[in-house]
Parts: structure tokens; C-alpha cells; sequence
């Protein structure tokens, strides 16, 4: 072993009481830091997913180029309006390409395609505005989760067989089973049978969403093979800008949308608390050095008789002054690893005390041990830098003032 | 003979620039490989002055000093550290072990210093010598675990362990009673005869002055007296270095008689 490290070592050890104290320091200060991280981001976490879990994070649809459109009707696609809405959205062609690369992206987790339109529920002489979904029915679970969201029924959407919400259900008084009447603003009419009453947790998407299958919606919108957009999840919901982008760069004629654009101002509250949690994390690191500073610069008062002896026996001045940079220093790792284990402890307590009364935790809280290892690089970093100013004045100390007494 | 282990020329030493204190006014000095000497003189004399400069722990204001034939003045602090650490070996009035550590781990202190790493080889070196300093069952005690002759005895045998041609040792046992005295000076005079190891002790204790080879004597920052003393009968030393308390001198009574009177 080093000899600096020896000694640093051994002071350490036989300081047992200041060491002792300045170690708790750093450790209740790490654990604060680690705790308000996972606290902070465990937040964030359910918050986001709460806005975006079973939505979509990105979508593709047509670009509005006079030159898509040409190519479109040249090739006889549709890209017109469908029906006599003079608003309707351009319909987006040739996009099996797309769906195929984002289904092979590593950073997508659920890929399905929409074929959209509007029209009229009837029943009874009576008319509810309604919007047909088409979809593929195990696609689109995957971003809506609709199997685990059926109030009644089954998640069977094929034919004839489709889901609506719960508070159509409920105004118009359809149960499962039951029939009724679509109307298309062509005029065109569709007999469709209740499979599934889905809750989205939405009241206006209860009151209007209509699911069938894509190829129906299709035909009835008449979109022939065209659908509406392809809806996206990814990964790392806070990349979905950057991803929407390139695709959009990569694929000619598609135009893209994230849930980033649409949440600005959630995103911007996040922005705040996260930085301002940072800054929380910088006193606190900011608190830990000083401690630690202080305590080796008393340290080396303490210890000068011993530097000063070393010296005369011939420990040169970069010698005296590492033991207190190894000081410094094993008193940040130790401190900061004791620190992320009561962080860790912290995070468990509050999962299990939030969760006595409903048997569920407040928010989930993810212990995130990479973030625990770069707060305790950083702390055994400044921590060495602390050490930094009685380090110099042990390399300073001259041996003839100690052998003096 | 044998070339000096030390040569120092014209050696002064100025303290304060406003008030200046000339402690060294011009020393000329040489040691002698394996000479035991004692250096002695009244407090303010200019002893341990003259002793940390020899021990290169201080630098005098103006003059030269040779150790070993190298030119020490010359030499940067960083060398002059290493240069401690292999050639001298130092023994401090008080005790100066370092209380966090064992009694052998203080003896092997230089060598760490040294190497950065610790060695079986000198592990067992310096259980042979603190065998050699009459502690070999104190071995593992913490320094402070020890009494002052005890410490005293740790420091010298931390002194050896490199092999130093030079001992230096400033008031060594001027915190001991006389027994405990007599037995440090005699362990530091049976260590000079068997390794060979040259001291420069400076004492108050005309004691152990009376039995070195050389008796050293300065006065305010000068060596006004330097003699053989081991080439001299008793009498003669004591009449040399205390002449006040030799009463008894001319009279017929037994050398040990003598010393137990003047004790
Ligand atoms: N660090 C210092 N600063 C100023 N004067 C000093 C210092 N050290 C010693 N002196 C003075 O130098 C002279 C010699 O001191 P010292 O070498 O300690 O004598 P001795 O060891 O013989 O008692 C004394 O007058 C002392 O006061
Ligand atoms: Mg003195």
C-alpha cells in the first residue's frame, strides 16, 4: 500500500470522532441528493406517462404539397377530401415503407396505423357526432391499451364488430350486442354491432371515438389504401422530437407531429423543477465540501507535529501534501457510497409509507444506480478538491517549527 | 584517516530581519566517520541551530557544508529530503514518534518514506531492532502506550533503521530521569561501537559529555572549545567541562565514588 495512504489511513482512523461525524455528513447529504433524484424523477416519470402513457408520442401524416397531391391523384390514389368536407386532412398513401422501418427501429415500442373520419351514431331518431378510428386492433393496443380499458364486452374489432366509450354507450343506450347505425357525410350507412364499451379515462374521447378495423374505415371513408397517419410510441418519450424529425427528413411527402409540441407548457414545468432540483443537488454537494474542507483544514493543524516529523525524516512536500488529498478523498467515496445505501433506504421507506393506506406507492420511484455512481464521482471529486487547501499547507509546513515546539 | 562524514565551513546563521539574532557566528566543524560526540554549552548557544542545520533540516544564512563529500547547500529541498531520508538518522528531545502508530510501524516509518512500500525484510530489520533497544515485547504497542525512556528507545531505533553513517540527536534524553538517561546514552554509545554509526548528540548532561569521544562546546554561536575526551583520564574531563563541581577532584577518591557524588 501507498505509504500516503497509510498515514491518511490511519489519521482518519484515529480521528474517530470528527471522522465519524464529517462521514455521517456526506452521507446524509448524498442520500438527500439521491433521494430528491429518484423523488424528482420518479415524478416526472408518472407525469408523463400519465400525459403520454396511452397515447401517442409521435404520428406521420400526409405533408400538404401541392406536389404530393398531384402525384397522388396522378396515380389515382385518393388524396382529396373524403366525402364533402371541404377541411379534411390529406390522406397519406404509400406508407407501408414507413410502418416497416419504424416497426424495425429499436427506439419505437408501438407502431399503428389510423384511418380517420368523422360521422353521425344513430339510434332511436336521434344523431351523436362520432369519430371512426380504423385500426388494426393489436396494434393499437399496444399504444391505447383497450384490453385492459373495456368496461364491457370483448376486444374483438373485426366486421361489423366495433367499441365505443362509455358515455356514448351511456347517452345513446347501447349496451353490448346492441346494433345501430353509422352515417358517413356522403350519405352512405353501415350497420355495426357493439363488441366492447371501452373508459379512456377521457370524457370527449368516451363520448365520440368509435373503434373498427382498418380496412373497413377505409372502404367506408373511402380512402382505398390509404390511411389517416401512423401513430407512434418510442422508448425514450423525450427523444420523440428528435426521432419525429429525421423520419420526417427521411421520408418524402410525410409531415410529423410529437407530443412535445402539444405539451409545452408541462414541459416547461419540468424543465423548472428539474433545474431547480438541480440546484438544490449543487448546495448540497456545495455544503459536503465544505465540511469536508473544514475538517482537514483543522486536521492539519492537529497533525502538524506528525507532518512535520515525517518531513525531517524525509518525506518530500508532494508527499505530506497527498495524505490530505487521499483524506479528502476517502472520506467522499466512503461517505457518498454510505450515502447512496441510505438513499436507497429512503427510497424504499417512502414507496412502503405511501402504500400502507392503498396498498399502492404515491408515484412509482425507480432507484437508478448509474445516477447513484455519478453522484459519488462527483462527491469523491470535489471531495479531493476540498482537500486541496490543507493539502497545500501540509506541504508548506516546515519541520524545524514542529521540532522547535 | 578516514574522509569527514561532515565538513562545514564558516557556518552563520542570522534569525529576524528586524531584529536580527546572529545565533551562528562562523562554525568550521568536521565529523569523522564512527566519532561519538557530544556538543554542549549554555541554552541560547547556538546547539540546536547548529544541529538542524547539520541535519539539513535548516539552511544557514551564509557558509558551506559537506555531507558524505556532497555539497548540501547547493541541493533543492526536494533532494535534501531524500537525502535525510537515506543518510541521517535523527533522535529529538521529545520523543517525536507519531502516536497514531505502533512502536514498529514508527521504526519503520523511514522506510516507507523511502520505498512507498512496505517489505518483509525490513519488517523483520526492525524487529531486531527494537530487540536491540530492549523493547521486544512492546513491539505492537501504539507509541503512546509507551513511557518516555521507552519512546526515546522506539526513536533511536527508528534513527537505524536505514543505515544512517550519522546520527543526530538534539537534547535526546532531556526529559528523562538519570537512570533511564544512562541507559539511552549507553544503548547510543553500544550502537556507535557496533555498527559503526557516527552521533553528534548535543546535551545538557555533562554525564554523557564526559563519556563521548569529543566534547564540543560552543558559546554564543561559536565553538569556543573542541577536545578529545575520550583520550583523558576522568578527572581530567570533568575538570575540563565542570570545573565548579569538582570539589573532589584533587582528592584521592574512586572514579565511581566521584560520579555518584556529582549525581
Ligand atoms: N526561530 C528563531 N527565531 C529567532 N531567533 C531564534 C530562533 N531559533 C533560535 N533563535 C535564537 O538563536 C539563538 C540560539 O538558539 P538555539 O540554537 O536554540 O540555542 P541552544 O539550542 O543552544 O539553546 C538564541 O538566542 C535563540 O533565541
Ligand atoms: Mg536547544
Amino acid at each position: 500500500m501507498m505509504f500516503e495512504l497509510k498515514i491518511a489511513l490511519r489519521f482518519l482512523k484515529d480521528g474517530r470522532g470528527q471522522t465519524t461525524f464529517i462521514l455521517l455528513g456526506i452521507a446524509i447529504g448524498v442520500a438527500v441528493q439521491i433521494f430528491l433524484g429518484t423523488l424528482i424523477s420518479g415524478l416526472q416519470k408518472d407525469l408523463v406517462n400519465g400525459t403520454v402513457g396511452s397515447s401517442p408520442h409521435m404520428t406521420f401524416s400526409a405533408a400538404e404539397t401541392a406536389d404530393a397531391s398531384g402525384l397522388s391523384s396522378a396515380n389515382g390514389f385518393v388524396a382529396s377530401s373524403a366525402g364533402n368536407f371541404s377541411r379534411q386532412e390529406k390522406t397519406l398513401d404509400n406508407w407501408r415503407p414507413l410502418l416497416a422501418t419504424l416497426d424495425q427501429a429499436t427506439e419505437t415500442t408501438a407502431v399503428s396505423p389510423v384511418a380517420e373520419g368523422s360521422g353521425f351514431l344513430l339510434k332511436s331518431g336521434e344523431r351523436w357526432p362520432i369519430l371512426v378510428r380504423g385500426i388494426e386492433p393489436e396494434r393499437a393496443n399496444e399504444i391505447y391499451e383497450l384490453k385492459s380499458k373495456l368496461s364491457a364486452g370483448t376486444y374483438v374489432v373485426e366486421g361489423d364488430q366495433v367499441l365505443i366509450g362509455t358515455s356514448l354507450a351511456a347517452e345513446a343506450l347501447l349496451e353490448t350486442g346492441d346494433t345501430f347505425t353509422l352515417e358517413l357525410p356522403g350519405g352512405q350507412r353501415q350497420s355495426l354491432t357493439v363488441a366492447g364499451i371501452f373508459d379512456l379515462g377521457n370524457n370527449s374521447l368516451n363520448e365520440t371515438w368509435l373503434f373498427m378495423s382498418l380496412s373497413r374505415a377505409q372502404r367506408l371513408l373511402g380512402f382505398g389504401d390509404d390511411i389517416s397517419r401512423v401513430e407512434v410510441q418510442v422508448e425514450d418519450v423525450f427523444a420523440a422530437d428528435l426521432l419525429a424529425e429525421a423520419y420526417e427528413k427521411q421520408f418524402i411527402g410525410i409531415k410529423s407531429e410529437n407530443w412535445k409540441v402539444q405539451n409545452a407548457s408541462l414541459l416547461s414545468a419540468l424543465t423548472s423543477q428539474s433545474s431547480s432540483s438541480l440546484t438544490i443537488q449543487a448546495f448540497v454537494l456545495l455544503a459536503i465540501t465544505l465540511g469536508i474542507a473544514s475538517v482537514l483544514a483543522v486536521s492539519v493543524v492537529q497533525k502538524s507535529k506528525q507532518i512535520g516529523i515525517l518531513k525531517a525524516m524525509g518525506t518530500s512536500s508532494a508527499s505530506a501534501s497527498r495524505i490530505f488529498l487521499f483524506q479528502g478523498g476517502i472520506l467522499g467515496l466512503l461517505g457518498s457510497v454510505l450515502g447512496s445505501g441510505m438513499g436507497y433506504a429512503l427510497t424504499q421507506a417512502f414507496l412502503w409509507g405511501t402504500s400502507i393506506q392503498t396498498g399502492e406507492a404515491l408515484f412509482p420511484l425507480e432507484f437508478d444506480p448509474a445516477a447513484a455512481g455519478t453522484i459519488i464521482a462527483i462527491a469523491t471529486v470535489a471531495s479531493i478538491v476540498s482537500a486541496l487547501f490543507p493539502a497545500r499547507r501540509s506541504a508548506s509546513l516546515n519541520p524545524i517549527d514542529v521540532i522547535r515546539g | 584517516m578516514a574522509s569527514p562524514l561532515l565538513e562545514a565551513s564558516e557556518l552563520t546563521m542570522v534569525y529576524g530581519t528586524v531584529v536580527k539574532t546572529h545565533a551562528l557566528k562562523g562554525v568550521n566543524l568536521t565529523i569523522n566517520s564512527g566519532e561519538f560526540s557530544s556538543i554542549i554549552g549554555y541554552s541560547g548557544s547556538g546547539k540546536t541551530t547548529l544541529l538542524n542545520i547539520l541535519g539539513t533540516l535548516d539552511r544557514p544564512t551564509s557558509g558551506t557544508l559537506r555531507l558524505l563529500g556532497e555539497d548540501i547547500t547547493k541541493m533543492s529541498d526536494e533532494q535534501l529530503a531524500i537525502f535525510r531520508n537515506r543518510n541521517l538518522g535523527f533522535i529529538f528531545q521529545f520523543h517525536h514518534l507519531l502516536p497514531e502508530f505502533s512502536a514498529l510501524e514508527n521504526v519503520l516509518m523511514p522506510t516507507w518514506i523511502q520505498s512507498k512500500n512496505g517489505s518483509m525484510k525490513m519488517a523483520s530489520r526492525a524487529k531486531e531492532l527494537l530487540e536491540l533497544v530492549g523493547l521486544k515485547d512492546r513491539i505492537n504497542n501504539k507509541a503512546t502506550a509507551l513511557s518516555g525512556g521507552q519512546q526515546q528507545r522506539v526513536a533511536i531505533a527508528r534513527a537505524l533503521i536505514n543505515q544512517p553513517q550519522l546520527i543526530l540527536a538534539d537534547e535526546p534524553t532531556g526529559n528523562l530521569d538519570s537512570e533511564t538517561t544512562e541507559q539511552v546514552y549507553d544503548l547510543m554509545r553500544n550502537i556507535n561501537a557496533t555498527l559503526n554509526t557516527a552521533f553528534v548528540v548535543v546535551t545538557h548532561n555533562d554525564h554523557i559529555a564526559a563519556k563521548s569521544d569529543r566534547i564540543i562546546e560552543m558559546k554564543d554561536g561559536l565553538i569556543t572549545r573542541d577536545y578529545p575526551a575520550a583520550a583523558m583520564d576522568n578527572d581530567a574531563v570533568w575538570k575540563e567541562i565542570a570545573p565548579k563541581y569538582c570539589r573532589y577532584c584533587n582528592r584521592d577518591l574512586e572514579t565511581d565514588g566521584a560520579t555518584a557524588l556529582l549525581l
